[in-house]
């Protein structure tokens, strides 16, 4: 009974009495109801529908301007016996992970500098976040003439202004530097996001905390780590599930700069996704490259985020 | 007039009734009289025109595109019709057209590259009757363009041009040290490259990526034919690392050596993309490179120095001739257009050859011929750099021979599967026999998808 | 309040980091910079190569003059705009309600939340395109105001979720019993609570909108409609790049939105009251 009441709350509207209505669908149900219905509607509309058709599609063969053919796990299956395909996920893994570290650090980093005590913190910030603002086609095109072997400004600085190096690097065409360096644009790219969201959380965090710590004794490292950290929990956790999930789906940056080369030591399964369904026009297996590690981050996410709540209740 | 009449007009301005009822009513009150008659074919005329939704490929000829986009709104005004012109370029297209098709809200007609006819197939409408009679007004097609535009007998493609890759020589550097143009690319180009290139100074002789991309791509499947191998037999059949094994190692190979063993280019090769070379060569940093028209057109476009100084020749072979890949862009019409007449009355007016000769002279080698009379315009001797163009134009064959083009073979190019190949003996220390292998395992499986 | 959380940083540390940070973001943003002031045949030497000389002006006169550069500057300020209040609305009532609100099926809710942004955009936008196209948005800018949301909605709503549960449920509570209703808590003491946390979330839905390029490729076909991202690449010809145009373009487009940034940083300091966290 209560499914159903909650899959109908206009039923449970019209019952006879409130106070069921309220035991039965919480003692908010009328504002929480109110309040989420925008979001359902948007989320059934937008991303559900086209998910579960994108999920059905994932399990038929289906090229561009045929209809589907179902045939159940077969492109997972073939997907899992694929040495191009595995390489693609360890590749993701590393760009993934290696990227989002970072992140966390320069992150946390920026948040601090900016709640310090420096001058003209607004426009730091403002300047800061430039690389989270510019339009990530042209930035990654601006890299890759910075990676130049021959014109770019890199290896100029590091053989002919600082003399680091005898010769130049080619960045992108051995498989070490390329990853690296396309790791190296997307944390360009998305480390002023962690340090704004680490900012708003560091000023929502009481002074009195500080400043009971200070009269503790507590130095400055340990006002970090037991006011600090424990304040920002819920916003690292947030923006650490978040920004993994994004820098795995991150396209544009190794597309431009590497299309996944060389010999696809940066294809990373985005790129892979694109190609199979606009190069191959293989739409089935397309999605089932772009699904096939779904269920994996969605486990991850579901444990933090039941932890995350769990240390909310605390 | 009559009132009824004005009234009905009146309701259709304000978009309560449609046209076709409005025909239907005028025809009743007008009776067929041929005042009546007049005043309808009037009110007509004033009525919503037909719309032709038209996607082309934006080309790096940026004044090709104006001629294009002009000769199209002509067209349009004299017909009568509402145009919508999209572009897109190289890489943007395949989303916008696979996400149109999935939607069912294709254009009506499409500027399509050479995969175009085969990738679009269930999609397109049967054209042959159209380029039967183009081609035969224009002399007869080329062998190449017949074979990319015609699908299992029928014609689902119009061609319209070919670009072709060609190779680049400094010729100053070249005539300085007495040289002659390479023939083949082994020891050719290599001695070449040798002689001419200047490391200490940054200066390479040969700058060909085999890194994933068009140029890439373009370049291994054209190496493999040149040593008498290739990723396809004669019945479209895999056969990279089986009957055209041997061969298919030696061009592996010697493609390697370019960069490992003869050092006779830049150390960033395999990091290129598609822009890459030609902004090495244009920053002087290369002696020879193969790339495309574009790479003249961008010099001779913006009267770079080295314009003049650049020599356009055949690409050179190996021990089994001299191949190259061939390209055709063509003009498609989608089976779901409301107006196929419309549309095929555009194609024929865009191929009208004094259309397609203003076209031409502003392409700068870009939009070669694809019909054997086109081949004779004057156009071709107006730049000597042309005749490489023209004639490796001629002699280009399509992506999957010495077999057919296959869908297979399309998608083996696409997903880069031949510069990976190279691309993991260079960088990963694969021996070349194994990286035949390897690629093989993933055309067989790609064979294999295609035909279940 | 203005001395707080400047303690635990001195202040010659605070500058050293930032300074390692600027040329971090700087260095690059700068090299965009000057690459926009070059001609190509300067951008293809290496003579003066950190300030070009001379400094060439011809990308930006032409982006200005001859191209769509401004139409697609206001295509682009009118979609992120409108989506982001869009989705700013939705997120900010949605994520109160998932946060504090009791009712049936939250928590279900607020993992389905959750979950759609493990979705990978890459995919979806095959069948979205069909649906805005079946709700008759197909090459309209509305059809991208209402697209925007379904990638920026999830992460609005779960950044100020954890906003909505890092403010104590006693002020609230102290409200209600002073008479005033649910949404009169919600509304006069926990949203300017949360300004800072909306704001930085807008800011992200902002950003997203602004710098999208795949949905802004596909759903829109009239050259007019095109939004900067896709305007700017379509200065990318096959192997011919536009380098002047890119790169000017690049600066135009992301200027503003530095200038802007600096001045909502102000507002999203000021926006967090010291006087209501002490409560």
């Amino acid at each position: 009974m209560p499914t159903t009441a909650a899959r109908l709350p206009a039923a449970a509207h019209a019952a006879p009495r409130v106070f069921d209505a309220r035991r039965v669908l919480g003692s908010d149900w009328r504002l929480g109801y109110a309040f989420v219905l925008p979001i359902v509607a948007l989320v059934l509309a937008l991303v559900a529908y086209p998910f579960c058709y994108a999920i059905y599609l994932s399990l038929t063969r289906k090229y561009v301007g045929v209809p589907p053919v179902f045939v159940g796990f077969d492109n997972y299956v073939k997907l899992t016996n694929d040495g191009f395909f595995r390489r693609a996920v360890a590749n993701s893994f590393i760009f993934t992970f290696g990227s989002v570290a970072v992140k966390v650090v320069l992150g946390m980093a920026m948040a601090l500098v900016l709640t310090s005590r420096i001058r003209f913190r607004s426009f730091f910030t403002g300047v800061l976040l430039i690389p989270w603002v510019a339009p990530t086609v042209v930035s990654a095109l601006n890299f890759l003439w910075i990676y130049d072997y021959s014109l770019g400004v890199l290896n100029y600085l590091l053989v002919r202004v600082f003399r680091l190096l005898p010769t130049g690097v080619g960045w992108l065409s051995e498989p070490y530097t390329a990853m690296a360096s396309v790791i190296a644009v997307n944390i360009w790219r998305g480390f002023p996001f962690f340090g704004i969201s680490f900012l708003a959380g560091m000023k929502g965090i009481p002074a009195e905390l500080y400043e009971a710590a200070a009269v503790d004794g507590a130095g400055p490292v340990d006002r970090f780590r037991f006011v600090t950290l424990p304040g920002l929990r819920h916003i690292v956790i947030i923006v650490l599930l978040l920004s993994t999930i994004w820098t795995f789906n991150d396209f544009q940056i190794v597309y431009i700069l590497t299309k996944g080369g060389p010999g696809g030591a940066t294809q990373v399964l985005p790129v892979l996704t694109y190609e199979i369904a606009f190069g191959a026009q293989r739409l089935g297996e397309a999605i089932a490259v772009a699904l096939y590690m779904l269920p994996a981050l969605a486990i991850v996410i579901m444990v933090l985020s039941r932890y995350m709540r769990r240390g909310q209740a605390r | 007039m009559d009132n009824r009449l004005n009234h009905l007009a009146e309701q259709l301005d304000a978009g309560r009734i449609a046209r076709r009822e409005f025909l239907r009513q005028a025809a009743v009150i007008t009776g067929g009289t041929a005042a009546g008659l007049h005043a309808l074919e009037r009110m007509a005329d004033a009525q919503p025109k037909p719309k032709l939704r038209i996607w082309l490929f934006k080309s790096f000829v940026t004044a090709g595109n104006d001629v294009l986009a002009r000769h199209i709104e002509a067209w349009g005004r004299e017909r009568k019709v509402d145009v919508e012109l999209d572009w897109a370029t190289f890489g943007d297209r395949e989303p916008k057209f696979v996400a149109a098709i999935e939607a069912g809200n294709p254009p009506d007609v499409a500027e399509m590259n050479i995969y175009g006819p085969m990738r679009y197939k269930p999609v397109l409408r049967d054209v042959s009757r159209l380029a039967v009679d183009i081609a035969r007004a224009k002399g007869g097609m080329l062998p190449f363009a017949e074979q990319a535009t015609r699908v299992e007998g029928k014609f689902l493609g119009v061609p319209r041009y070919a670009m072709i890759s060609v190779f680049y020589i400094r010729k100053d550097i070249m005539d300085a040290k007495g040289l002659k143009p390479p023939k083949v690319y082994d020891p050719d180009v290599i001695e070449f490259a040798r002689k001419t290139q200047d490391p200490a100074k940054d200066m390479w002789g040969f700058g060909q990526t085999l890194n994933r991309s068009d140029d890439g791509d373009g370049f291994m499947q054209a190496i493999l034919w040149d040593y008498g191998g290739g990723t396809w037999d004669k019945d479209g059949k895999p056969a990279l690392a089986t009957s055209n094994l041997k061969a298919n190692l030696a061009a592996l190979q010697f493609s390697v050596d370019t960069i490992r063993k003869h050092k006779i280019q830049p150390p960033g090769v395999m990091g290129w993309t598609d822009v890459s070379n030609n902004e090495a060569y244009m920053a002087g940093k290369l002696v020879t490179t193969n790339n495309g028209a574009s790479l003249y057109f961008a010099m001779v476009a913006k009267k770079h120095e080295l314009a003049p100084k650049t020599l356009l020749i055949l690409t050179p072979g190996g021990p089994a001739g001299s191949f190259i890949g061939s390209s055709c862009y063509n003009w498609g019409i989608f089976g779901k257009t409301k107006h196929p007449d419309l549309c095929e009355d555009l194609v024929r007016w865009m191929e009208d050859e004094s259309r397609f000769t203003e076209y031409l002279k502003v392409s700068v080698g870009q939009a070669g011929p694809v019909y054997k009379g086109r081949a004779d315009n004057p156009y071709w001797k107006s730049d000597p750099n042309f005749e490489a163009i023209l004639q490796n134009i001629l002699r280009s064959q399509p992506v999957g021979s010495p077999g057919p083009i296959t869908p297979a073979a399309v998608e083996v190019q696409a997903q880069h599967i031949l510069t990976d190949m190279a691309g993991r003996v260079v960088t990963s220390g694969l021996s070349p026999e194994a990286g035949l292998k390897e690629a093989h395992a993933r055309v067989d499986e790609i064979y294999k998808a295609r035909r279940a | 309040m203005k001395r707080r959380g400047s303690a635990w940083v001195e202040p010659a540390l605070g500058y050293a980091f930032l300074a390692v940070l600027l040329t971090i973001v700087v260095f690059p943003f700068y090299w965009m910079i000057v690459s926009s002031l070059k001609s190509e045949t300067q951008m293809r030497s290496l003579i003066s190569m950190f300030w070009p000389s001379p400094i060439v002006l011809d990308s930006y006169r032409q982006l200005l003059g001859q191209t769509d550069f401004l139409v697609w500057f206001r295509n682009s300020v009118t979609v992120a705009v409108s989506s982001t209040l869009v989705a700013t609305a939705i997120g900010t009532i949605g994520a109160y309600s998932l946060a504090r609100l009791r009712f049936l099926g939250r928590g279900f809710m607020a993992s389905a939340v959750l979950i759609t942004y493990l979705v990978p955009p890459s995919i979806l936008f095959i069948p979205l395109y069909a649906q805005i196209r079946g709700m008759g948005l197909a090459d309209s800018l509305a059809g991208l105001i209402a697209a925007y949301p379904s990638f920026t909605v999830p992460f609005v709503t779960w950044l100020l979720m954890g906003y909505f549960e890092s403010i104590p449920e006693e002020l609230e509570q102290a409200a209600m019993i002073d008479g005033a209703t649910r949404f009169g808590a919600f509304a006069r003491v926990v949203l300017p609570l949360a300004a800072p946390g909306v704001l930085a979330a807008g800011l992200y839905a902002f950003t997203q909108a602004w710098n999208e390029f795949l949905y802004a490729l596909v759903f829109i076909t009239d050259v007019k409609l095109r939004t900067l991202p896709v305007g700017l690449a379509s200065f990318i010809t096959g192997d011919v790049y536009g380098w002047g145009y890119l790169m000017a373009g690049a600066v135009l487009t992301t200027l503003p939105v530095i200038a802007a940034y600096v001045y909502l940083q102000k507002y999203m300091v000021e926006g967090l009251t010291a006087g209501s966290v002490k409560g």
